[in-house]
């Protein structure tokens, strides 16, 4: 402080001691003690604001993704479960098939074995997470696959049809028996096996959309992250469990039905490596979700710490600072009250 | 030498005593005065070889003075833009809390915090693109962001309206101080021609011209005949020989565009910017510096802030016909199209989410993810309705991290993405707050040391008045005693004789 050292006023002398500067800076640690960030954070960043405001900014997509990550998640296991149990399935329909033999055991069993599987293929491909079908691509509002055995079905009629076209008959009728296996062979490999696919598959059978659906699981890594019930997984299965439900209990010769179990038995296999095949997808999408969020997760905490650099205060030197503060400011007033009492005014007798 | 002579001395004595007594119980009395200046007592050998009184000085340091109302002017400026950028700063505060309901991280007030968390609530729509509850908290994140972008810019409009108010009281404390130094300075002139003691009216003057400081920037000169002028800093005449007239219109309300009208003297523009001699400190200078300046600047920035998002959030045509953008989420009452970035005044104050896309305005908040918030169905984007379609949300979520061009007069350049753009207008603030209180405690600690220096040149000691008091005391009883001596004398000499 400026001073003339041969004379001082008293106004000065009276003021010197008053703190005020000393005594805000006080005010500010304590806040700044019991927050642990800066009382004025704004006014201690300045220009720095905005860098702050983009690494909080990062923090919270961050976040974000991690959460969005977690239904993606939650879809894809859906999704596994049901591919499992769709492949299960297909297991047993096709040792249940080998162990069918024709004229020893009846139509109506092997009718059976394709009602259940087709019934099961159903369900599975309908699998919801939360208020999504997990196999209806973009189109997750509405249930994928179309039940055949429902009344009024498409796609049970769409057969029927295709059948009565190729043979002039109808499954059940009299006349059916007379089908040869190599008649029966060509109808299932040609009209019957255009309903399984294209136009025909999308208006009888499938709902879904061949989009699949797709998310941004980390900043700028956007996967797909489904397979809809339009792929041959599931074209396969269905055109093999529906021929063996539709014809199986049908007044074919038993050369025409073993035709038929033959046929649904390859089928079969071929739609069961297809499933594995999209679960080996999935499980690669799974995969590349969990990498992202460990990735996201140390990401996170490197920016967290940088954000706390920028926000928080030094605790041990704010406690000494206001260890330090409180002193100065003791010391002032004591001295205040001692500079009071160095008065002429005290000393002169009174006369 | 005749004993009369003696008689004539102890009597100039006493007159010499009381004109000091006088002078230290003045100096006593104003201890504590602000502005004080000490007062001197000058004596003179008179011709009987006595002591007179000859004048009184007034103990001032004009170099000392000069520093501290040139310091007043400076922090008085300064105080007043950082008041003005604290209230502006107080709707951008970044003070992290975590949401008591998401339990996610909220970054304050800021329009920039408000658009980080728009852009999570998209990402988090897109990633259950199924959920209308996360749709309708994406649509909440944007009503809060226009919100925010509108009370940002009442801010600025109060502020000017403020600063404005300000301008009319501190112009006319100008005037009625200029009118209370015309007084003094007439007694100062008066005084110096007839001899009188001109002390107390020259206190009264330099007192003035402080008090003048925190309103105005100003210089003085002194004439021969004891008479003050004074200037603006900027050099225009505030007074000379009679005070001169400062006008100001106050203009009661602000919204994007208006301009407020000059501080005049005589008729001179001393602020805004058709003036020629521009006033640089003191309270009105800064007031006029938060109004024309600061304000109308962070103004731009918001309306520019909305412009971008209006067109970040566009719809485009999914037909061939390639018809122009329309606004999408964010829209302005009755907008047809979207603005262009020169064409962004007043946007801030008028961004609003579209009604359409708004659930509790009878909207429909999925629009955000299939499109056609503009109610046109060539601009639906969703065409099939299927309910997890998320290339939309995709689209928006990154044309809110892509580059956008913007108008060069906010001042943060003309290409930007979005989020960084409104990270750097609450950078520019806060530096600018910053930098304002900075030098404003830096012009106050100038504030301190310069009264001290003053105080210690021109003020009271107290002891050093009692001393003195001491020391007239005791002239004072030895010339009584003289007093008593030369009168025995007289009467032995009558008796004698």
């Amino acid at each position: 402080m400026t001073m003339n050292p041969t004379f001082l006023s008293t106004q000065y002398l009276a003021n010197s001691l008053v703190l005020p500067v000393q005594q805000a800076q006080l005010t500010t640690a304590i806040t700044e003690e019991s927050t642990g960030q800066y009382a004025d954070l704004g006014l201690q960043l300045g220009d720095q604001s905005g860098y702050e405001l983009s690494l909080k900014e990062q923090v919270q997509q961050l976040q974000a993704l991690t959460t969005g990550n977690s239904v993606v998640a939650t879809n894809l296991s859906t999704a596994q479960d049901a591919l499992t149990s769709m492949s299960t399935s297909a297991q047993t329909t096709v040792q249940d098939l080998a162990t069918w033999t024709a004229g020893a055991d009846s139509g109506a069993q092997l009718q059976t074995i394709g009602q259940t599987a087709l019934q099961e293929l159903t369900s599975s491909a309908n699998a919801t997470s939360g208020d999504a079908y997990v196999f209806g691509g973009i189109n997750s509002g509405a249930a994928p696959l179309n039940d055949y055995f429902s009344t009024g079905s498409k796609a049970s009629s769409a057969v029927e049809t295709a059948f009565e076209t190729a043979f002039g008959c109808s499954p059940t009728s009299a006349a059916a028996a007379n089908i040869t296996a190599s008649q029966m062979q060509s109808f299932l490999s040609g009209p019957f096996a255009d309903l399984f696919s294209g136009s025909n598959w999308t208006s009888d059978w499938s709902t879904a959309s061949s989009t699949n659906t797709s998310a941004e699981i980390a900043p700028g890594q956007t996967v797909t992250t489904s397979t809809n019930t339009n792929s041959p997984a599931f074209q396969s299965l269905a055109e093999a469990y529906t021929m063996v439900a539709a014809f199986g209990g049908s007044s074919l010769s038993t050369s025409a039905q073993q035709a038929v179990a033959s046929a649904a038995t390859s089928l079969v296999s071929q739609g069961q490596s297809a499933v594995t095949q999209t679960q080996a997808a999935l499980g690669a999408t799974q995969s590349q979700v969990t990498d992202a969020n460990s990735a996201m997760s140390s990401q996170l905490t490197l920016i967290q710490t940088q954000v706390g650099n920028l926000d928080n205060v030094d605790q041990t030197a704010t406690a000494a600072k206001i260890t330090a503060l409180t002193n100065q400011i003791q010391v002032a007033y004591e001295l205040t009250a001692r500079l009071q009492q160095l008065n002429l005014a005290q000393y002169l007798p009174v006369s | 030498m005749s004993l009369s002579t003696a008689f004539n001395i102890i009597s100039s004595s006493f007159a010499a005593n009381a004109a000091q007594t006088a002078v230290v119980s003045n100096n006593i009395a104003n201890v504590n005065t602000p502005g004080y200046s000490r007062e001197v007592a000058n004596l003179v050998v008179n011709p009987y070889g006595g002591a007179d009184a000859a004048s009184v000085t007034r103990i001032a340091n004009a170099a000392l003075a000069e520093q501290v109302s040139t310091s007043t002017a400076q922090a008085a400026a300064q105080q007043a833009i950082a008041n003005g950028l604290a209230t502006l700063a107080a709707t951008v505060d970044d003070s992290s809390t975590t949401s008591s309901t998401s339990g996610a991280d909220q970054n304050g007030a800021s329009p920039s915090a408000m658009l980080s968390n728009l852009q999570s609530a998209l990402t988090t729509y897109e990633g259950s693109p199924t959920s209308t509850s996360a749709a309708d908290a994406a649509v909440t994140a944007a009503k809060t962001l226009a919100q925010s972008l509108n009370a940002g810019d009442a801010a600025v409009n109060h502020l000017r309206e403020q600063a404005d108010q300000d301008m009319a009281l501190s112009v006319s404390t100008i005037n009625s101080l200029l009118a209370q130094f015309q007084t003094a300075n007439d007694a100062v002139i008066g005084g110096l021609a007839s001899g009188a003691n001109v002390a107390t009216a020259e206190d009264t003057r330099d007192s003035l011209i402080t008090q003048l400081a925190q309103q105005i920037g100003v210089t003085t000169t002194t004439a021969a005949n004891g008479s003050m002028s004074i200037y603006t800093d900027s050099g225009v005449t505030l007074f000379q020989d009679t005070a001169r007239t400062v006008a100001f219109t106050p203009t009661s309300s602000y919204v994007d565009g208006v301009t407020g009208s000059p501080v005049t003297v005589d008729g001179v523009p001393i602020t805004g910017s058709s003036s020629l001699m521009p006033i640089q400190s003191g309270a009105l200078a800064g007031y006029a510096t938060l109004r024309d300046t600061l304000a109308p600047q962070y103004q731009a920035q918001l309306d520019q802030i909305a412009g971008g998002l209006i067109n970040a959030f566009a719809e485009g045509d999914q037909t061939a016909s390639s018809q122009p953008l329309l606004p999408g989420l964010f829209t302005t009452k009755g907008a047809t199209s979207v603005p262009s970035t020169s064409d962004a005044a007043g946007l801030a104050a008028a961004i609003e989410v579209n009604p359409s896309v708004d659930p509790s305005q009878g909207g429909n908040a999925t629009l955000l993810r299939d499109g056609g918030i503009s109610g046109n169905p060539n601009y639906v984007y969703n065409t099939t309705g299927d309910t997890s379609y998320t290339a939309r949300l995709q689209q928006l979520v990154s044309a809110i991290g892509s580059t956008q061009s913007f108008d060069a007069s906010a001042g943060l350049g003309t290409s930007a993405r979005l989020t960084d753009y409104a990270n750097a207008s609450v950078s520019w603030l806060q530096g600018e707050n910053q930098q304002t209180s900075d030098a404003s405690d830096y012009q106050n600690a100038l504030i301190t040391q310069a009264t001290s220096a003053l105080s210690n040149a021109t003020g009271v000691n107290l002891d050093s008045e009692m001393t003195n008091m001491l020391n007239l005391e005791n002239t004072y009883a030895s010339t009584a005693k003289l007093l008593t001596a030369v009168n025995d004398m007289f009467s032995a000499l009558l008796q004698a004789a």
